[in-house]
Formats: structure tokens, sequence, C-alpha cells
């Protein structure tokens, strides 16, 4: 009898260790950044372009302006598509071979790995589509953000379409409501909430990504400019700004820090880590509470 | 076709198109990297897995040394990863009380929020010098009888261990998150009976809710492994790059997914090494299918 509490006080002794381990190890990073980023942060980091200041790094405004359009963009781009396809696999087909097929490929394209889609962006995108994405680009680093984080919608948009009770749709149903109407008015409000929640987790997904951004949209140490002027090569005759130039992401400039170590202070790139953090945290507790608010109002 | 049928047929049509553009950009993408790397597979043929040259002057090219350097950083990792967050989740499904339960889940995911470069300098600035002063000596000395804790560069802390170890944190939340679910969809009835036939708590997790798991848990951890085998970033910082098998975890070694990341800016515009760098990526996308695949099959996705 002994024995056997003493293995399950043993055993008890060790959860509570890797739950230990799990927590020191999550406090120890986020503390870590936050100290080594403190002799960066400033204002002045926050708003100046890495063009502004002399030398290498010292500003990362390029980068914050850089990685809110990317991800922002991709993730307009992939939700309509997530989406429709989430309400046509739940509500309109059924369940045949070419649908679980269908929901193999989803998972393969949610576990790839991030730089084979990278490759994929830099050989496709930028090399082939230069006339259209103008190489290196914002809409190059969009489109292939848009393929990475389709999948992760997409399986939230069908996990909010699960929790929408069957009762209220066979009620729409029955009142002579059409498929499509019920879909429009009951399922889709009903899953909002659900939907809502992927679009974030994508925003993020994509605001963290460094190997497919940094093979399709490169860098630039300037802010987007909002002009098109005259280009030879390019589709109709001009290069259109932002979307056909260069664009920069904080991810990027924290791996500058890396690859340039003596150019670059450290503290610069953990600063960058520590915005990008704050960003999606940011990005995550605004959702929350929209979501928050509209559940009580 | 009166307005009337339009109108319903519409959106269906419309959302049938989402599908068949989704079906077709996922296609299309498989099929681009498998197309490309074809012309590899046809000049090396089994040789592109099994050799250990590769040189662009050569034109030479086998990936053993990757692939197995991709193999031996995943074991590692999930050797460290595995109990630490399989116990953690037993420690939040059937320890922990639901109000520390309830605080310590989001914090957990909050280290998923971390990005991948972060992770990366984070390893690369701070526990290198830890590992090179402290953890690489001390195993080394103790255990370094053992060839596999053989320290063959004691100036540098970069390595499979400091890889993987920075692996393991980032595929921890993973792992716990997935295996925390499989474990509370376990029937409380199932506890109960036991309970009842006087089992105590531990053997009661030991024979009833880790079995019933298993299947949950080992898809979780094949989630987690594909994670650390596809990362790029963290482990070009702190793998070592240096094209050989490691000896021990001590020693450096280079990944699939570094190779492509340091090689493909130089050689994007050459069709036989470009070839040659998107079959690593063919074998390594090749691997996580087969992967997704047992995972479905284990997890019995819904």
């Amino acid at each position: 009898m002994n024995k056997r509490k003493l293995e399950g006080n043993i055993f008890k002794a060790i959860s509570y260790i890797a739950a230990a381990i799990t927590l020191l190890a999550l406090i120890g990073i986020l503390g870590r950044i936050t100290l080594e980023a403190l002799p960066s942060l400033s204002l002045y980091f926050l708003i100046t372009p890495e063009s502004e200041v002399p030398g290498l790094g010292g500003g990362i405004a390029n980068a914050i302006a850089g990685t809110l359009l990317l991800s922002l963009l991709s993730t307009v781009l992939a939700t309509p598509l997530a989406v429709g396809t989430a309400v046509y696999l739940k509500r309109y087909a059924g369940n045949g071979t070419l649908v679980r097929t269908f929901g193999f490929l989803l998972d393969v394209l949610a576990g790839t790995p991030s730089i084979v889609l990278g490759i994929f962006g830099l050989l496709f995108l930028v090399y082939y589509m230069k006339f259209i994405t103008g190489g290196f680009s914002l809409i190059a680093g969009t489109i292939a953000l848009t393929i990475l984080i389709l999948p992760v919608i997409e399986r939230a948009a069908e996990g909010a379409i699960d929790t929408v009770p069957l009762e209220l749709e066979e009620a729409s149903y029955a009142l002579g409501a059409s498929k499509w109407d019920t879909v429009r008015r009951i399922t889709l409000p009903f899953a909002l909430t659900g939907i809502l929640t992927g679009m974030v987790l994508g925003i993020g997904r994509a605001a963290e990504e460094s190997a497919v951004v940094i093979l399709t949209a490169g860098y630039t140490q300037f802010l987007p400019e909002f002009k098109a002027l005259p280009r030879e090569g390019f589709l109709f005759g001009m290069k259109i700004y932002p979307f056909q130039d260069l664009a920069a992401a904080l991810p990027i400039t924290v791996y500058r820090s890396f690859e340039f170590p003596h150019l670059i202070p450290a503290s610069n790139g953990f600063a960058a880590a520590f915005v990008l953090i704050v960003i999606v945290m940011l990005i995550n507790a605004a959702t929350r509470l929209l979501l928050w608010r509209s559940r009580i109002g | 076709m009166n307005p009337d049928e339009l109108r319903s047929k519409l959106p269906h049509l419309l959302l049938l198109t989402c599908v068949l553009a989704t079906a077709a950009i996922t296609i299309f993408f498989i099929a681009f990297i498998f197309h490309t790397a074809l012309p590899i597979f046809e000049s090396q043929g089994i040789g592109f897995l099994t050799g250990t040259k590769w040189s662009y002057s050569e034109q030479v090219y086998g990936i053993r040394i990757f692939i197995i350097g991709t193999l031996v950083m995943t074991g590692v990792t999930l050797a460290l990863a595995v109990p630490v967050s399989v116990f953690t989740a037993i420690f939040l499904s059937e320890f922990a009380p639901s109000r520390v339960a309830k605080v310590m889940r989001p914090m957990v995911e909050l280290l998923v929020g971390i990005p991948s470069v972060v992770y990366g300098i984070f390893g690369l600035f701070v526990l290198e010098n830890i590992f090179q002063d402290r953890i690489d000596p001390f195993l080394s000395g103790t255990l370094g009888f053992i060839p596999f804790f053989h320290d063959p560069s004691p100036n540098s802390g970069t390595g499979v261990l400091l890889a993987s170890t920075i692996l393991a944190v980032m595929i921890l939340p993973t792992i716990i998150a997935l295996s925390e679910d499989a474990m509370r969809a376990v029937p409380f009835e199932y506890r109960e009976a036991s309970f009842a036939l006087g089992a105590t708590h531990w053997e009661t997790i030991r024979k009833v809710v880790l079995p019933t798991a298993s299947g949950g848990i080992l898809a979780a951890t094949i989630l987690g492994m594909m994670r650390a085998m596809g990362e790029t970033m963290a482990i070009v910082m702190l793998l070592g790059n240096c094209q050989h098998v490691p000896s021990s975890v001590l020693d450096t070694g280079y990944a699939m997914t570094s190779k492509i990341l340091n090689d493909i800016g130089y050689y994007c515009a050459i069709d036989e090494p470009r070839s040659a760098l998107f079959g690593i990526a063919a074998v390594l996308f090749a691997m996580e299918i087969l992967f997704v695949a047992a995972a479905r099959k284990i997890g019995g996705r819904s």
C-alpha cells in the first residue's frame, strides 16, 4: 500500500516539476527578451524608419508598417476563400472520398514547412511572375502568406461552424428559408466569433513568419510609399507602390541582427522581437475585448 | 433560368468556386515543388538520398548528411520535449486545481505566439554562452566517456543540443495543448470506475487515462515533430551549419531546411542546383505528407 502511494507521489511531483519547467521557460524567455530589448526601446526607435538612421539598425517603423501591411492584406485575401471553403465543406458537400481527400490536402498544406512555401514563392512568385508581382515585393509576400494562413483560418471556420446548434438551422428551414438564407442569417452570424478568432490566428501566424517573407518580400529600409511610376517590363507598364515594391517585416529585422552581428546591435533585434510579440498580443487582446463586448451588448 | 432559381444557385456556385480555388492553389503548389525537383531525381537517382557529397562544381548532389542532421536534431528535440510536455499536460488535466489550470493554459499558449526567429536570436545571444561555458563542459566532463556526449568543439555552444533545446521549447505548447485535450476527453466515468476498484490517482492516470488518450498524445507528438523538422530560421542560427554528420549531441550539424535557406539565394537562377535544392524540399515535403497521413490515421480526426 505504501509503495503504491509513494509511486503516486513521485509521479505527482514529476508532473509539478514539468509544469514548473514549462512556466520557467516562458517567463525566462519573455523576461530575457524584454530585458535585452530595453536599451533600444524608445519612441524614436519605433517611429523612425531604418533609412533615416545612419548605418544599419536604429529604427523599425519600416518593419512595423511592412508587418502590418503583410499580415492584414494576407488575412483579407485568405478569409473569403477559407470561410467559403469551410461553409461548402460543412453545409453543401457530403462526406465522400473526394471531400476526405480534400481534407487531407488541407492538412498537408497546414503542415507544410515554411521553407518549402518560401522557395515556391521565390521561384514562382518572385522569378516567374515578376512582370505581375515586381519581383521581391509586398504582393508576392502577401500571396505566399495567404497560402500559409489559408488552412489556419479554414480549420478555425470549420470548428466555428461545428458549434452552430442544428436546432437553430432546422427552425430556419421549418420557416421556409432557403439553404443560402439559413447559412447567411443563422450559420455565419452564429459562427462569427470563431471565424474572427481564426482571422486573428491568421494575422498572428503571418506576422510571425520569417522564412517565407524573406524569400518573397525581401527587405527595405524605407517606409511604404503610395504612388505609381511608369516602368518598363511591368504589367500595365507601371510600377505600383507599395504593392510591387519591396516590403520590410519585423521578423526580418530580427533576422538581420543575426546576419550582421557587428553592424546591428543585438539589442535592436530583441527590441524588434519585443515589439512583434506585443503587436500580436495586442491584436489578440483587442479581438477578445471586442467579442466580449458584443456578447454582452 | 428564372431569377429565383438563379438566386438560389448563385451562392452555391460562389462557394464551390472558393473550394475549387483552394484545391487548385494547394495542388498547384505541391505539383510545382515536385515538378521542379524532378530533374535532380532523374540525374542523381537514388544517390540523391544516399550520397554524402554535395558539390555544385562537381555536380554531385547527395543529401544523406542533411537528412541525418534533421533526424538527429528532431530525435533529441522529442527526447527533451515529450516527457516535459506530457507531464505538464497530466498536471493540467489531472492534478491542477481548475483555477490554476485556467491561468496556466493561456500562458502556455503565449509560447506559440513567440516567432521562431525570436527563439533563434534568444538561443544565439543568450543560451549559446550558457551552453558553451556551463552545459557543454559539464556534460562532456561527466558523461564524456560515452561518445554520444563527447564535445568536439569546446569553444562553441552551437550544435545539436542547443538547437534541440530551443526547438523543444517551441513545440512544448503544441504537444501540451493537444495531449491535454486528449486526456480531458477521457470520460469521467472511466476514472470513477478505476477509483471504485481501489486504484490510486496515479494508477488511474497510468492505466486508464494515458492508454485511452494515447492516440491523441501520439498525434500531438507527430504534429510537434513536424514543426521541429520544418523549422528553418532558428536552426540556421543554432545548429552550426557544418557539412558533416553530428558525432555527438554537442557536435554541429546541418539540417535540410538550413541548406535550402542558405543556398537558394545564390542558385535560384541556375537549373541544376535549383532543382537539387527543390529536391531537398521535395524529400522534406514527402516526409511531412507521410506524417500528416499517420497523424490523421492515429488521431482519428472526425
